[in-house]
């Protein structure tokens, strides 16, 4: 399975904290030697100052050698980084937990900033010391911390570049610490701001250029760590479809990372249920609905660059329709989702979907359906498939169509013909509207300018 | 003709080398300038002049014209032939003047006057002394012209406009020349029959020594720099003239004479192959051959005709010498522009400020020139003969220039022009084979000079092409990034790899901007884009190769618009001027894309598009509708044809090949498809034609399918499977998927195997209720049109009409204003349209907004 990992392919774009809960997962997967994970986990650990875990690290790969000094060097000059850091910072937040002053601040941060320099001789150079103390903590493995004095800074500081720095610093942290409600509203502030600056950018030819290489970073960035929230929190999948399907994010899946797909299908496979479950609650907007329709689009469109058993399973489901392909595609797939770092408590979920959109497709284009045929198609043994049919069609619509006659053993599937009817209604039913709206222009035209409208009649 | 900077250089030495000049050479120079501007005011007058005297008197008229054309040919003649022929003609003008004088036709003696004038600067320009028989005339003009003068006064009305105007100018110029010819004209006055003595004495050594005349010029010239004495003019032999002390004066002499209009040019050429040999250090050596490559292309002016091809050779050979001598001697550098120097002393590295010799001059221009060049022999020459083919041969050796100007811009570095160069390779090997460029480069790297970026070092010629590329892009400026880009796709497209290319071509944008580049650079666009579309059609993407091919197609001036022939318009005719420029455009034979093959493949992907669908509709509404305009023009015609013959042409073959498809005999329409003899030129012919004919067997089975179904209940699976060859697997696949998408209304039944259709018959009134229904829709999107027309549609207006309409579309437009990099075909068939303008824009615009 290995050839279908995508570890590797997403560590460059995460931070290097998040490299760990990874690669402990793929420890746990074995499909690596496990002396080379352990080496990328010690090589990881060295560049932070999370010194006992590098130590750690350091003794299993080489039980037998010295601890290198360099380590407990490393550990002092830490210590000491930190205890500066917690000084400076500390200046700060004694002011800013006063009462009084959580009292007097307000929306506008410049006034914010008089005001605390005014009052209590606080500069930003001093606010300052709040990052950099938040990412010092962040460093060693202190999130939580970290997110603290790095939200304090953000509510203070006008530094625009370092308030970025100090959103994403935030966001790593929230997502390691695992407050999956914080952490996404981390990431949509995170995204808007990013977007703003996008939109807000300059369309001159000369700065364009590497501002929207800029901002296709940031993005590529940004997909890559909403992962981890999307697919932990409740109701990420259907966040997921939203965001990723937005014109903007599907051109950077497209362009930059096209093996975000994986996740863009599994989370459409997913988010049917999500919808089934609430009929008529809340509205899912139409790029979720017609989430795997639009991916199934682009599936294809990438196959070139792209692609594992997920996407080649919507392939073969819906472009060639060949039922057995897809059927030994979710199979491999099934396997694939398992053993992802992301994925992996979604397998049942997955399948289960998975087995519905087949059998859905199967149904709407047969009449007659030979039970056992089915069951081989979704990869069931008789009776369970049995079983499923009988819940698919309870299920569904379809409810009404379909029987089983148990004597031959099969579906039959009775689909009447939309009434002619009902097509005319179809056709005439926006008219109304539109004709309204067509009188209003005019009428709004007319106040403006008369004489056109004169000429219009 | 020349660029910018060749022009410089002799321009700024004029002045400067202008004391060490004779006095006598300095008032020719000014005489020259001056009586060149006169001559301007002079021509377009004249030429009127003509047609009124046409008009009055004819006999006047005829002699006139006589004269014109007899002194037009004595012209010419002067140029070869001795001095006192020179002299003749300018007694022969001399008497026509007096007979002018006789009938008081001042028009006549004013044109005679100047050519007379024109003559006489001629042969101070060759440093001979003013003729007497000149001044005698200045002299007994100006009596005569002061007497008509005066009975002009006295008598009016008797002269007409032009021939007062005339007099005038004539009272004009011939006190400006008397002037000028001051002491001659006294001393003539004074002495007559001394001054024609000194004249011959002046004149005879001259004539006794018989050597070319342009050899005596420059022996002229540079005795005189010397000494300002006429007597020892002659003197001097060969030796003297052709040492390396004397080249730079030879330089400027010849630098002098270039672009007048008598200077022969042939004979230039050959004292600066002299004076090459003489040439001692680098500096001379680098000064001579820059003014030999110039005057070699300064051969041939016509822009019509090109560069004789051992000229060619030759400018190629020096540039490559000039390129060698820079790029192994650090000290010396050609620049466009560099401070002033004296052009007459020798250089050395040991004099200058910081050790570097800086020389005017562009070795740019000369490879541009020498490419250009080459270009345009190709163009003139018959590309079946074996001329071409010799010539073609010639490239390799370009090509080695080419990099050989890459490895001296990169040893100076000079990123700019470095740009320039590598564009020019670039533009050799981009739309080559693999074993094309393989050879190029092979030449290249056997070579003495190899430029850093080669073919051995980059492993592949994709590669090559691609470093080549990069490099633009980080350097180049706009245009040139973006003919970097084109080439670029165009060589992926060349190697079928067709994703990569496509997204190039919408990544970067350039649809958008393409119709206001220049007219070079959007044809390399359109081939580019054509390309494309080739290799979509033999990838097997038959839908993406018929939407990309569909635009150019749809111009119907598909040659035009590849630069690969004069488009034959029906109702106007171009200007001569148009018709030049065009031909300048015209890419060179072994450039051309087959427009037959092209054709092909655009003909066979929309019958493969066009077909299905064309079965798949029943009401004539939406028949109309068509994919492919030009497919099913010609179809409809096909069909109205009342005997159809066996097919000839590969259009016919399409046609028939069509029909079969529409009935459902998928093997006719195969073998049909696969007979059509151009596929012969198309890389992988033979998996190209596989691949046909498996489209045609899905496709066939599609239109029978939609053609057939009112006929069936049910239909056997396996039936279908035998009578189309396909696997049952893909049978089931191809009506799965109609099924899905709602084209067929039917099922499959598992268990008999069978398709079965519910086919539902509408009663009348069900009928008329939908297509009521329709055109009460159509009705309401007009009056939206009408509407939004009116408006002149406002933003306020389309917004809401897009709310109303659906999210679906709203979603849409956006992705398209959005200026994200959204490709693909669903948004590219959107585009579609709007880039079939643009193509016509492109090219045709250009032409309309000339006419």
């Amino acid at each position: 399975m290995a050839e279908y990992d995508l570890t590797k392919t997403i560590i460059p774009y995460l931070d290097r904290h998040f490299a760990f809960p990874l690669l402990a997962h793929v420890v746990d997967l074995s499909i690596f030697p496990a002396e080379d994970v352990a080496a990328a986990q010690y090589e990881l650990a060295k560049g932070t100052n999370m010194v006992d875990y590098a130590v750690n690290l350091y003794e299993q790969l080489n039980p037998d050698t010295e601890i290198p000094e360099e380590f407990a060097d490393k550990r002092e000059k830490a210590v000491s980084t930190n205890e500066r850091l917690q000084q400076e910072a500390q200046a700060v937040l004694d002011v800013i937990e006063n009462p009084d002053v959580v009292q007097a601040l307000r929306q506008d941060k410049n006034q914010n900033l008089t005001y605390l320099k005014d009052n209590y001789g606080l500069t930003l150079e001093q606010i300052t010391a709040l990052y950099n103390f938040g990412q010092f903590q962040y460093t060693y493995g202190n999130y939580s911390g970290a997110a603290d004095y790095l939200y304090h800074f953000r509510v203070l500081s006008t530094d625009t570049d370092l308030n970025t720095s100090a959103h994403w610093g935030k966001l790593a942290s929230d997502i390691l610490t695992g407050k999956w409600d914080v952490a996404l509203e981390e990431l949509n502030t995170l995204r808007e701001s990013i977007d703003a600056r996008a939109a807000s950018a300059p369309l001159l030819p000369t700065s364009s250029h590497i501002e929207s290489l800029s901002s296709l970073h940031s993005r590529t960035w940004l997909i890559h760590w909403s992962l981890f929230v999307y697919f932990n929190h409740p109701s990420g999948r259907t966040l997921l479809l939203e965001t990723f399907l937005a014109p903007a994010y599907l051109n950077t899946i497209q362009s930059a990372s096209p093996w975000i797909l994986r996740y863009l299908a599994v989370a459409a496979i997913l988010s049917r249920k999500a919808q089934q479950a609430t009929p008529g609650g809340a509205p899912t907007s139409s790029r979720v609905r017609h989430a795997i329709r639009e991916i199934v689009k682009i599936v294809q469109l990438e196959e070139y660059q792209y692609s594992d058993p997920v996407t080649r399973f919507l392939k073969e489901l819906y472009v060639e329709f060949d039922f057995e392909a897809a059927q030994r595609e979710l199979q491999i797939a099934e396997r694939v989702v398992a053993d992802d770092f992301f994925l992996g408590e979604f397998r049942e979920e997955f399948l289960d979907n998975a087995r519905y959109l087949i059998s859905e497709a199967y149904c709407r284009i047969h009449q007659r359906i030979d039970i056992a045929d089915l069951s081989d198609r979704l990869n069931l043994s008789r009776d369970e498939g049995e079983k499923w049919i009988v819940n698919l069609i309870r299920d569904t619509r379809m409810g009404a169509d379909a029987k089983i006659d148990l004597e031959k053993n099969v579906i039959e599937i009775n689909r009447p013909a939309l009434p002619v009817y009902q097509s005319v209604i179809e056709k005439t039913r926006g008219l109304s509207i539109r004709t309204q709206a067509l009188g209003a222009a005019m009428v709004r035209a007319g106040t403006q300018q008369p004489a056109t409208v004169e000429g219009a009649r | 003709m020349s660029s910018g900077d060749e022009d410089a250089a002799p321009k700024p030495a004029a002045p400067a080398a202008k004391p060490a000049m004779s006095r006598f050479l300095r008032t020719a120079a000014s005489d020259s300038s001056s009586s060149s501007s006169s001559d301007e005011d002079e021509d377009g007058d004249s030429d009127e002049d003509e047609e009124q005297e046409d008009k009055e008197v004819k006999k006047k008229s005829r002699f006139l014209r006589d004269s014109d054309e007899d002194s037009d040919e004595d012209v010419k003649r002067v140029v070869k032939s001795a001095r006192d022929k020179r002299l003749d003609e300018m007694e022969a003008t001399g008497k026509t003047m007096d007979n002018a004088l006789k009938i008081n036709d001042w028009v006549a003696i004013s044109n005679e006057f100047d050519k007379l004038t024109r003559m006489v600067q001629r042969q101070q320009n060759m440093a001979e002394p003013v003729p007497p028989f000149y001044v005698r005339t200045l002299v007994s003009l100006e009596t005569s012209l002061n007497a008509a003068l005066a009975k002009e006064k006295e008598a009016k009305k008797k002269m007409n406009a032009s021939n007062a105007r005339a007099l005038t100018a004539m009272k004009q110029k011939v006190k400006k020349t008397a002037k000028e010819y001051e002491k001659d004209v006294k001393r003539l006055q004074d002495d007559p029959e001394g001054f024609e003595r000194d004249y011959a004495a002046l004149a005879a050594p001259e004539v006794a020594v018989p050597k070319p005349k342009k050899l005596k010029k420059i022996a002229d010239s540079a005795d005189e720099a010397e000494d300002d004495d006429f007597t020892t003019v002659g003197k001097g032999g060969k030796a003297t003239v052709y040492t390396s002390e004397g080249i730079f004066k030879n330089l400027q002499v010849i630098q002098e004479a270039r672009g007048k209009k008598n200077t022969d040019r042939a004979d230039q050429i050959r004292v600066l192959e002299k004076l090459l040999e003489v040439a001692v250090t680098p500096y001379q050596r680098i000064r001579v051959l820059l003014a030999l490559v110039s005057s070699r292309f300064d051969y041939n002016v016509s822009v019509a005709s090109y560069m004789p091809i051992e000229l060619w050779a030759a400018a190629q050979k020096e540039i490559d010498h000039l390129v060698t001598t820079l790029t192994a001697d650090s000290t010396h550098i050609v620049q466009e522009v560099t401070p002033d120097y004296d052009e007459l002393l020798e250089r050395t590295p040991a004099d200058e400020p910081d050790g570097i010799v800086r020389i005017r001059g562009s070795v740019i221009s000369f490879v541009d020139r020498l490419d250009d060049e080459f270009t345009r022999s190709l163009q003139h020459l018959d590309p079946h003969g074996t001329e071409y083919v010799d010539r073609l041969k010639d490239e390799k050796g370009l090509y080695i220039t080419i990099c050989r100007a890459e490895a001296l811009y990169e040893k100076k570095q000079q990123s700019e022009l470095l740009a320039r160069v590598i564009m020019r390779r670039l533009e050799h090997i981009y739309s080559k084979p693999d074993a094309v460029l393989n050879a190029l480069e092979a030449a290249v790297s056997v070579s003495d000079v190899s430029p850093q970026l080669s073919l051995t070092a980059q492993g592949s010629p994709s590669n090559l092409i691609n470093t080549l590329c990069v490099h633009l892009y980080k350097f180049g400026n706009t245009v040139l990034r973006t003919r970097a880009m084109l080439s670029h796709i165009y060589h992926h497209a060349l190697h079928n790899d067709f994703h990569t290319a496509r997204d190039m071509l919408l990544m970067s944008h350039l649809q958008e901007t393409i119709h206001s580049a220049d007219v070079a650079t959007q044809i390399l666009y359109n081939r580019s884009v054509v390309q494309l579309g080739l290799c979509a059609f033999r990838s097997g993407l038959i839908k993406e190769s018929q939407a990309t091919l569909q635009d150019i197609f749809t111009t119907q001036r598909v040659k035009e618009l590849l630069a690969q022939g004069v488009h034959q318009q029906r109702f106007q005719t171009l200007t001569p001027e148009q018709e030049k420029a065009e031909k300048l455009r015209q890419l060179p034979f072994h450039m051309h894309i087959n427009t037959e093959l092209l054709e092909a493949a655009f003909l066979v992907s929309s019958m493969l598009v066009e077909i299905p669908v064309l079965a798949s509709i029943d009401s004539e509404d939406q028949k109309r509708k068509a994919i492919s305009k030009p497919f099913r023009r010609l179809l409809d015609f096909a069909d109205r044809q009342v005997f159809t013959g066996p097919p000839e042409s590969t259009r016919d073959h399409i046609m028939q090949a069509s029909k079969a498809l529409q009935n459902g005999q998928w093997e006719q329409c195969r073998d049909l498809i696969q007979d059509i003899k151009i596929w012969g030129l198309m890389p992988e012919a033979a998996a190209v034609k596989d691949m046909l004919a498996k489209r045609i067997q899905e496709e066939g089975l599609r239109t029978y399918l939609f053609t057939f179904a009112p006929h069936y209940k049910t239909l056997s699976l396996s039936l279908l499977s035998r009578t189309f060859s396909l696997p049952q697997r893909s049978v089931n696949s191809i009506v799965s998927r109609m099924i899905w998408t709602e084209e067929l209304a039917a099922s499959l039944d598992q268990s008999v195997g069978v398709v079965v259709f519910h086919r539902i018959d509408l009663t009348r009134a069900q009928q008329l209720a939908q297509t009521l229904a329709e055109k009460v829709g159509s009705m309401v999107e007009q009056n939206e049109k009408a509407l939004e027309f009116r408006l002149g549609g406002s933003s306020g207006w389309g917004d809401r009409a897009d709310g109303a309409k659906g999210d679906k579309r709203g979603d849409q437009t956006q992705e398209r204003r959005g200026r994200g990099e959204r490709r693909g075909g669903a948004s590219r068939g959107a585009r579609g349209g709007g880039r079939g303008a643009r193509f016509s824009q492109g090219l045709g615009g250009q032409v309309t907004s000339r006419k």
